[in-house]
């Protein structure tokens, strides 16, 4: 799959902005603070309906403009079809094949994208938020009606949290209630939770081969789900709701005490281990960045393999974090196959063909000026 | 300011109702300006009066001009099932159907913590009250297919349940003269937990 034009109206900093790409790569090269990045936004914000770098919508409309627009141009499955969001006050709307898709999850999946940015070399040593986002990002595009679950989780979780800390303050002293709860929790939790293990099972599958081939056979990589129960990844949806039921009922009075959902996917991690070392803690910088690359190289490979197509890539100012050795691998798996939009302050110390034979287009300013 | 008083107290009036903005405000106010005096009238008089002479029952808690409701007061009803609704607008649709001749009762809303309403915020006490006077048989659970409609049946059933009455859920799936193909996906896995044999 790949995008054909994308149009941009009021959004950050473009006024009115449009661009035919080319189906393989596109590097998008400027200064600093030009709107390299935007650019590369706007295309994550057209597959996700949301940004990476801010939950605030009003962000993406330009200054004392009152909407923003992107529109795209998707070809995929032999098909071309348009994709718009449109951010205002009011909210924001999604249209797909001209339609407004009042679901996002039948918006979401669509489009699919893989991001590579200088915070995804985070994904390793970061906060377990960011491993968590990755998965569910992930699963989302894959499987459009996880993005449901995890929606109607978090309702959950938030209510059950607020009386949790009703029950903390003895506003109420009503424990039935938080039974209900607790089991609307379990059904959505275990369904997550279940659809995260399958998951994971198909991101090894790529994974530990990416990244033995990028180590030269020296690491073996291994990826754990660490879960707030105890779980085994193996398990069933019923056995998944039966660890949570023991859980939940044996801690009930720590919840209350604490006023918080103790135990859940919203409270479960990722490890990565390398040679059996634990990468997080003892990995050398080196070392994470290969895990990081390795797990956004089998992403795009999962997504081929479950949706039929490779999906977009987004490298946003990473090519150059990376070693030569690490570059050329990156490029060299993508050559040929993949969209990729590639931004960067220069392109001169890049040697790559891929990169030499690629579109160019250069921002100054929210306009391009190529 | 291009507005002489009256009819900008009018516009502004209109702009309180759900579903009008600025514009048609407007469009309404300067309609009325043009309407016979004696259909203004009739509407003035008929806002007051749906605002002053209606009251919920104070035993089902649906809107009415008498108390008990019409509803309620009707001795050819059945008296052994109890159909809970969240809203007054459920009853009247629940009445259209011309199936159900049992009794309601009205919640006037839905558990939601974070909202800070809890059971004895809705009408939930009152429920219980009902089950121990009255000769029910089954109670049918009619809140909202949402989170909170949800939690809210499951909350009411645990209550419930020692009594011994029957309860039941109303089904969750596909809506009739539809398309399957057309059902979102959560609907139709909804579909096929309550499938039944034929």
């Amino acid at each position: 799959m790949y995008i054909k034009d994308l149009h941009l109206t009021n959004y950050r900093n473009y006024q009115d902005l449009q661009l035919s790409f080319a189906d393989k790569v596109n590097v998008i090269i400027g200064e600093n603070a030009q709107g390299k990045t935007n650019l590369m936004e706007a295309i994550y914000v057209l597959a996700f309906s949301k940004s990476y770098r801010t939950s605030r919508d009003k962000e993406l409309v330009q200054w004392e403009q009152n909407y923003a627009k992107i529109k795209g141009t998707v070809f995929k499955r032999n098909q071309t079809f348009p994709m718009e969001m449109q951010f205002s006050t009011k909210g924001k709307i999604a249209k797909l094949n001209h339609m407004e898709q009042r679901r996002l999850s039948d918006y979401i999946g669509a489009l699919n994208v893989v991001m590579f940015a200088p915070e995804d070399l985070h994904l390793v040593k970061g906060s377990p938020q960011i491993r968590r986002r990755f998965i569910d990002m992930e699963i989302g595009q894959i499987q459009p009606v996880y993005i449901y679950h995890l929606g109607q989780y978090q309702k959950i979780v938030k209510q059950r949290n607020h009386l949790l800390k009703n029950l903390q303050r003895r506003q109420t002293n009503d424990r039935t209630m938080l039974e209900v709860l607790t089991e609307q929790l379990i059904e959505h939790a275990a369904i997550i939770v279940e659809k995260r293990f399958v998951f994971l099972d198909l991101l090894r599958k790529w994974a530990i081969p990416i990244h033995q081939g990028i180590s030269d056979d020296k690491e073996r990589l291994t990826i754990t789900y660490f879960s707030s129960i105890d779980v085994s990844e193996t398990a069933e949806r019923e056995k998944i709701k039966t660890s949570y039921q023991s859980a939940f009922m044996n801690n009930m009075d720590k919840e209350i005490e604490r006023g918080s959902t103790l135990f859940g996917p919203h409270r479960d991690d990722l490890l990565f281990f390398v040679n059996d070392k634990d990468v997080q803690t003892y990995g050398s910088q080196g070392q994470q960045r290969t895990t990081a690359l390795s797990l956004k190289l089998a992403e795009i490979e999962l997504i081929k393999s479950e949706v039929g197509e490779y999906p977009i890539l987004l490298l946003d100012d990473v090519l150059s974090e990376l070693d030569h050795y690490r570059q050329s691998h990156l490029l060299h798996t993508i050559q040929g196959k993949v969209q990729t939009f590639v931004s960067t302050t220069s392109v001169s110390d890049i040697q790559h063909e891929t990169i030499q034979q690629a579109e160019l287009f250069e921002v100054k300013n929210g306009t391009i000026i190529r | 300011m291009y507005y002489p008083e009256p009819i900008s107290k009018l516009i502004d009036s209109f702009t309180k109702l759900p579903g009008i903005g600025p514009k048609t405000a407007v469009r309404l106010a300067f309609f009325v300006l043009n309407m016979k005096e004696d259909d203004v009238l009739d509407f003035a008089k008929a806002l007051v009066n749906a605002k002053r002479e209606l009251s919920h029952c104070t035993t089902c808690g649906h809107i009415t001009d008498q108390d008990p409701c019409a509803i309620c007061q009707d001795e050819s009803r059945n008296n052994t099932v109890i159909c809970v609704v969240q809203d007054p607008k459920d009853v009247i649709a629940m009445e259209k159907m011309k199936e159900f001749n049992g009794r309601y009762h009205v919640l006037h809303g839905a558990i939601s913590p974070m909202d800070g309403i809890g059971p004895e915020d809705i009408n939930v006490p009152s429920l219980l009250t009902r089950l121990k006077d009255e000769e029910i048989e089954e109670l049918i659970l009619a809140t909202n297919p949402n989170i909170e409609g949800e939690a809210t049946a499951m909350y009411i059933s645990r209550l419930v349940k020692p009594s011994g009455i029957r309860i039941t859920r109303i089904a969750h799936g596909l809506p009739m003269g539809g398309d399957l193909e057309y059902a979102d996906e959560v609907t139709l896995s909804k579909a096929l937990e309550g499938r039944r044999e034929l």
